[in-house]
C-alpha cells in the first residue's frame, strides 16, 4: 500500500483481526440507513489523482485501490467479508470454494475454483489463469509497484544476484520456468491450484486476498499496457478508461451473482472522474452539486470545519454523509540504529520531542489521530497490547526525562552523545510544507529539551524512499508510515525490523538486541496458534519500544465525504477504505 | 533570405541535439537511481533493482543510452520481450511506463489540448489587451485610462491558479452558470459546444493575466508613438485623428507586439502548467509536470525538445513576420 501520510508514506495494506471494532473507537461509523435505493443509477467518484496508480490487478497495492477494484472488477481466491467492524476481517472464499487447505506444516496450500466463474468475454476462469496471473509478479521490470509476496514465499530458488531464477512470463533468455511450474501446480481438471512455499506460512489464505493472486487470461495479457485494459472477472467491466479524464464501468454480463456470494452490484454504471482540483472536488460535494458522487480523497483541512464538529464527530446534517475514522497507518520516525547505537539517546529523542505541536500540524487529535505507543495499532486486536515503560511521555515534551537520559548517555555512549550535541543528527523527510513546519518543531524542541542538534534532509517526495532505502544515503532518522498488509502483525514486525523485511529503515541488524529479536520473530512467523502468535507480536512490539528502534508518531485518522443520493457507506476495516461495493444510489 | 533561413534551421537542429543531450546529462548526475524507481516507490529488494537495471539498459554508459535514444528517433525502438513487447515507431522518443504509452503518442495526444488552450487564450488576450491599451492611450488621464490601470493591477496581481480556481468554484459549482465538463477535454470536431464549455474558463483565466500585461504595453507604446515627429507631420497634413491613430500610430506601435505575442504563445505551447492543472486539461503542461514528479525521463526529454523546438520556430517566424510588418526591417535586410 502506498499512501502519503503527513509527508511520510508506506506500502502495505492493513487489516484488523478485530477484537476492538472500529466503531467503538470512533463512535462515528455511519450505519447503512434503511435502504430506499436498490440496483441502478450512476455512481460517480471524484479524485484529484490523474489516474489510478494501477488498474492491473498484479500492480494494485493500496488498500483503497484493492477495495475499489476488488469490489467492482477483480476477483481473488479468497477475500474479506463485506461487513462492518471486526466481522469484515473474516476471510471468506471468493473464486475458491473454501478458504484454502494447508498441509506439509503450512508449506503447501491448495485452493479449488468454483464452478461457473468467468471472465468478461465469457470464457471460464481456470487454474492456469490464476497460475499465469501470479507468474506476472515475477516480471519485476514490467509489473512494477505490486506486492511481491509471491516472489518471497513461493519455493523458487534465487540467483547469485539475489533475484529469483524465474523472471516471469515475458522473459525469453535464462528463465527457469520449470522452477515456477514446480512451485505452482494445477490439477488435471484445471480447477485446483497448489502453492508450494519455501517456508511455513500459516496465514497464506490472507496473502491470496491480494489482487496479485487474481486470474489473468494469458491471451489478453499485454504487459505494461494491461494496466489500461485489464480483463474483468467481477461484476463490472471497463467501457472507457483514460488517464487525466475518466473511467467508466458498465455491467459485466458474464458475471453471475450465483458464483459470487461476496459482491453486490448495485449501480448500473460507475464513473471515476480524475484530476478534479481539490477545492472543486470538495465543493462539488459540500454544495451537493453532484449528489451521487463520492470523494476518493481525504477532505481538505480547510473544509473540515464545514462538516465536522471540533471533537471530530460529523455535524448533524452530515451524519449520513461523512466519516472520520482511524485509517490503517501508524506514522513513526525510524532511528537508524546502525548510526545511533545508543538506546538512551534514542529514548531522549522520544521524550524531548514536542508531540502536541507536531500533532496540531496534521489536524490535532480530532482529525490527525492519537499518540502511537508502537508500530501495531489497537485495531489489530489480538496483536496489540498497550506498551509499558512510556509513562513519562508528555505530549509537549518531557525535558527532565530527556535530560536525565542524555546525562546517562554521556557515560554509556560518549561518542554518540558528542555527535548528538555537536554536529547533530541528520533527519530525512520528504519535502512538503507540513514537514518543513514539523522540522522547526523538532529542531526547537530537541535543542531545548535535550540539547540535541538536528539537521534536516528534505527529499523530493517522489524520490523519498529511493533515497532512504539506499544505506549510503540514509541519515540518522527517517520519517515513515506503515500499515499491515493483512490482519496479522506478521506483516508489521518482521517487515519493519528483520534484515530481510521489506521496510527495515531502522537498520537494527547490528544492535546487540537484534539476535534475540530475530529468533523470536522468525519462530513466531511459523506459529500455527493464532492467539499465541498475536501475544508474541504484542511482546515483540514492546521489545521494539524498549529498544526505541522507532519513535512512534500517530495512530492516524482519515476523513471521507459523499453526496446526498448515496447510502450504504461503511468503513471496510481490513482494506482501510470505504466499502465501495456496498454503495447504493438512491432512486 | 533562403541562405539566412537555411543557416537558422541548421543552427536550430544543433541546438536541439545539445538540449536533448544536456537533459540526459542532468539526469545522469542527479543523485537518484532510475532502476530503483522502476522497482516501485518503496522497493527495497536489491535483486529486483539490479535485474531491472540490466533489463532496462540503465547499466549502460550514459553515452550509449543517448545513442540508443538517437537511433530510436530515426528507426523506432522495441521495448520489452515476449507478450510484453511494445514497438514505438519512428520518431520514437521512448516508452513511458508512467503513461503506458509510446512518448510520441502521449505528446500527440496532449498537443491538441494545449493548442486549443493557447490559440483561444491568445485571441482573447490580444483583443482585450490591445483594445484596452489603445483606449487607455487615446483617453489618457481620463476614466477609461484609470479603469484600464485597475484592470492591469488586478490582472497582474492574481496568479492564474487562483483566477482559475475562483472561476471554477463560482461559475461552475456555486452559481452553476456552466455545467461541470462531462469529460475533461472534448476535441473541437467531436463536440464543438462541449469543447467551448471546456475551454472558455481556461481561456479567460490565461487571457486575464496576459491581457493585463498587453494593455500596459500597448498603452505605453501608443502614447510614445503619438509623440513622434512623423505623427505631428501626419496631423499637420490635416489627416483625421482616426486615420492618424489607425494608419500611422498603430502600425509603428504594435510591431514589437509581434515578438512579444510570438514568444508568449511559444511559452504557452510548451505547457500552461498551472492552468492545465486547475482545469484538469490533459495538455503538454500536465504531461511535463507529471513527468518531472515521477522522474519519467523519456517524457521529460521529449517535452523539453518539443518546447525548445517551438521557441526556436516561433523566433524564426517572428523574425520573418517582422520583415513584412515593419518596412524599416526589410530595408535593413
Amino acid at each position: 500500500m502506498f499512501k502519503i501520510k503527513a509527508g511520510s508514506s508506506r506500502r502495505g495494506r492493513r487489516a484488523f483481526s478485530g477484537v476492538v471494532a472500529l466503531s467503538l473507537l470512533t463512535g462515528v461509523l455511519v450505519s447503512c440507513s434503511s435502504s430506499s435505493g436498490g440496483a441502478g443509477g450512476t455512481l460517480t467518484f471524484l479524485t484529484n489523482a490523474e489516474s489510478w496508480t494501477h488498474a492491473d490487478p498484479n500492480r494494485n497495492y493500496t488498500g483503497q485501490h484493492i477495495a475499489w477494484f476488488g469490489s467492482f472488477m477483480h476477483r481473488t481466491l479468497t477475500a474479506y467479508a463485506r461487513a462492518e467492524g471486526a466481522a469484515g476481517s473474516e476471510v471468506v472464499p471468493d473464486l475458491a470454494t473454501d478458504t484454502g487447505r494447508s498441509s506439509n506444516g503450512n508449506k503447501t496450500w491448495e485452493f479449488t475454483l468454483r464452478d461457473g466463474v468467468k471472465f468478461e468475454d465469457g470464457s471460464d476462469i481456470t487454474c492456469e489463469d490464476v497460475k499465469y496471473g501470479v507468474s506476472r509478479t515475477f516480471a519485476t521490470d514490467v509489473i512494477t509497484d505490486g506486492p511481491t509476496y509471491a516472489i518471497s514465499m513461493l519455493d523458487i530458488p534465487s540467483a547469485a544476484d539475489g533475484s529469483s531464477v524465474y523472471k516471469g512470463p515475458y522473459a525469453t533468455d535464462g528463465n527457469d520456468t520449470a522452477a515456477y511450474d514446480k512451485a505452482v501446480t494445477c490439477s488435471e481438471d484445471n480447477k485446483t491450484i497448489t502453492f508450494n512455499l519455501k517456508r511455513a506460512v500459516g496465514d497464506f489464505n490472507y496473502t491470496v486476498t491480494y489482487l496479485s493472486f487474481s486470474p489473468v487470461p494469458k491471451a489478453k495479457d499485454t504487459g505494461d499496457q494491461y494496466d489500461l485494459a485489464p480483463v474483468s472477472s467481477g461484476p463490472y467491466k471497463i467501457e472507457k478508461y483514460k488517464a487525466k479524464d475518466e473511467m467508466v464501468l458498465v455491467r459485466n454480463e458474464s458475471w453471475s451473482k450465483d458464483s459470487d456470494p461476496i459482491r453486490n452490484a448495485y449501480p448500473d454504471k460507475i464513473v471515476v472522474r480524475f484530476g478534479v482540483a481539490e477545492e472543486v472536488r470538495d465543493q462539488l460535494i459540500l454544495n451537493d452539486s453532484e449528489p451521487a458522487a463520492f470523494s476518493l480523497d481525504a477532505v481538505l483541512p480547510t473544509n473540515l470545519a464545514t462538516v465536522f464538529n471540533e471533537d471530530g464527530t460529523p455535524k448533524e446534517e452530515w451524519k449520513s454523509r461523512a466519516l472520520n475514522v482511524y485509517d490503517p497507518y501508524v506514522t513513526y520516525t525510524a532511528v537508524n540504529v546502525g548510526k545511533v547505537p545508543c538506546v538512551q539517546i534514542r529514548k531522549a529523542l522520544y521524550y524531548a520531542r514536542d508531540f502536541a505541536a507536531l500533532l496540531q500540524l496534521v489536524g490535532g487529535p480530532a482529525f490527525g489521530g492519537d499518540p502511537a505507543d508502537g508500530v501495531i495499532k489497537p485495531l489489530m486486536g489480538l496483536d496489540y497490547k498497550p506498551v509499558t515503560g512510556l509513562e513519562d511521555f508528555k505530549p509537549e515534551g518531557n525535558p527532565e526525562k530527556a535530560k536525565a537520559l542524555m546525562e546517562e548517555a554521556k557515560t554509556t555512549c560518549p561518542d554518540i552523545y558528542a555527535r548528538a550535541t555537536g554536529e547533530g543528527f541528520t533527519f530525512d523527510t520528504s519535502d512538503t510544507d507540513t514537514n518543513k513546519k514539523g522540522a522547526t518543531i523538532w529542531i526547537d524542541s530537541l535543542k531545548k529539551n535535550a540539547g540535541i542538534n538536528l539537521k534536516f534532509n528534505f527529499i523530493e517526495p517522489g524520490q523519498y524512499y529511493a533515497v532512504v532505502f539506499d544505506t549510503t544515503k540514509q541519515g540518522d532518522m527517517s520519517r515513515a508510515g506503515w500499515a499491515p498488509d493483512w490482519a496479522n502483525a506478521s506483516t508489521v514486525i518482521p517487515e519493519l525490523f528483520l534484515d530481510e523485511g521489506g521496510f527495515p529503515l531502522s537498520r537494527v541488524g547490528k544492535d546487540p538486541a537484534y539476535a534475540e529479536f530475530k529468533s523470536r520473530a522468525q519462530a513466531n512467523l511459523a506459529e500455527p496458534d493464532r492467539a499465541k502468535q498475536g501475544a508474541e507480536w504484542a511482546a515483540l512490539n514492546q521489545y521494539v519500544m524498549d529498544q526505541m528502534w522507532v519513535i512512534p508518531g500517530v495512530f492516524s485518522k482519515t476523513q471521507e465525504i459523499w453526496g446526498s443520493k448515496l447510502e450504504g457507506v461503511f468503513f471496510w476495516e481490513p482494506q482501510g477504505a470505504p466499502s465501495f461495493g456496498d454503495i447504493k444510489v438512491k432512486s | 533570405m533562403i541562405n539566412y533561413l537555411a543557416r537558422r534551421i541548421a543552427i536550430s537542429i544543433a541546438i536541439l541535439f545539445a538540449v536533448s543531450f544536456a537533459v540526459y546529462l542532468i539526469f545522469a548526475i542527479l543523485p537518484f537511481d532510475p532502476a530503483a524507481l522502476t522497482c516501485g516507490k518503496s522497493c527495497n529488494d536489491p535483486g529486483i533493482i539490479e535485474a531491472n537495471r540490466k533489463r532496462l539498459g540503465y547499466d549502460l554508459p550514459i553515452w550509449t543510452q543517448y545513442l540508443v535514444f538517437l537511433k530510436g528517433l530515426f528507426l523506432g525502438r522495441t521495448f520489452g520481450e515476449g507478450a510484453a513487447t511494445i514497438f514505438c515507431p519512428a520518431p520514437s522518443f521512448g516508452y513511458s511506463f508512467q503513461e503506458h504509452a509510446c512518448v510520441t503518442n502521449a505528446i500527440l495526444e496532449a498537443l491538441p489540448v494545449t493548442l486549443s488552450l493557447a490559440i483561444g487564450a491568445l485571441a482573447l488576450w490580444l483583443i482585450l489587451g490591445v483594445g484596452l491599451g489603445i483606449v487607455a492611450a487615446r483617453y489618457r488621464g481620463r476614466a477609461a485610462d484609470t479603469g484600464s490601470t485597475i484592470f492591469v493591477l488586478i490582472g497582474t496581481s492574481l496568479p492564474t491558479f487562483l483566477t482559475g480556481l475562483l472561476l471554477l468554484v463560482f461559475v461552475v459549482v456555486k452559481w452553476r452558470i456552466l455545467p461541470y465538463p462531462s469529460g475533461n477535454y472534448t476535441p473541437l470536431f467531436e463536440n464543438p459546444l462541449e469543447w467551448l464549455n471546456t475551454m472558455i474558463l481556461p481561456w479567460i483565466t490565461l487571457a486575464l493575466a496576459y491581457a493585463a500585461l498587453y494593455t500596459r504595453f500597448v498603452r505605453n507604446a501608443v502614447i510614445e508613438t503619438l509623440s513622434e515627429d512623423f505623427i505631428r507631420t501626419a496631423r499637420a497634413k490635416g489627416l483625421s485623428e482616426k486615420v492618424v491613430l489607425r494608419k500611422h500610430t498603430l502600425r509603428a506601435a504594435l510591431a514589437p507586439l509581434t515578438t512579444m505575442a510570438g514568444l508568449d504563445f511559444a511559452g504557452l505551447l510548451g505547457g500552461a502548467i498551472l492552468t492545465e492543472a486547475v482545469f484538469n486539461l490533459p495538455g503538454l503542461g500536465r504531461l511535463s509536470l507529471g513527468a518531472v514528479v515521477d522522474f519519467d525521463l523519456p517524457i521529460i526529454v521529449a517535452t523539453t525538445i518539443l518546447a525548445a523546438t517551438i521557441v526556436i520556430f516561433m523566433n524564426l517566424l517572428v523574425d520573418v513576420l517582422y520583415a513584412f510588418i515593419d518596412p524599416r526591417v526589410r530595408v535593413a535586410a
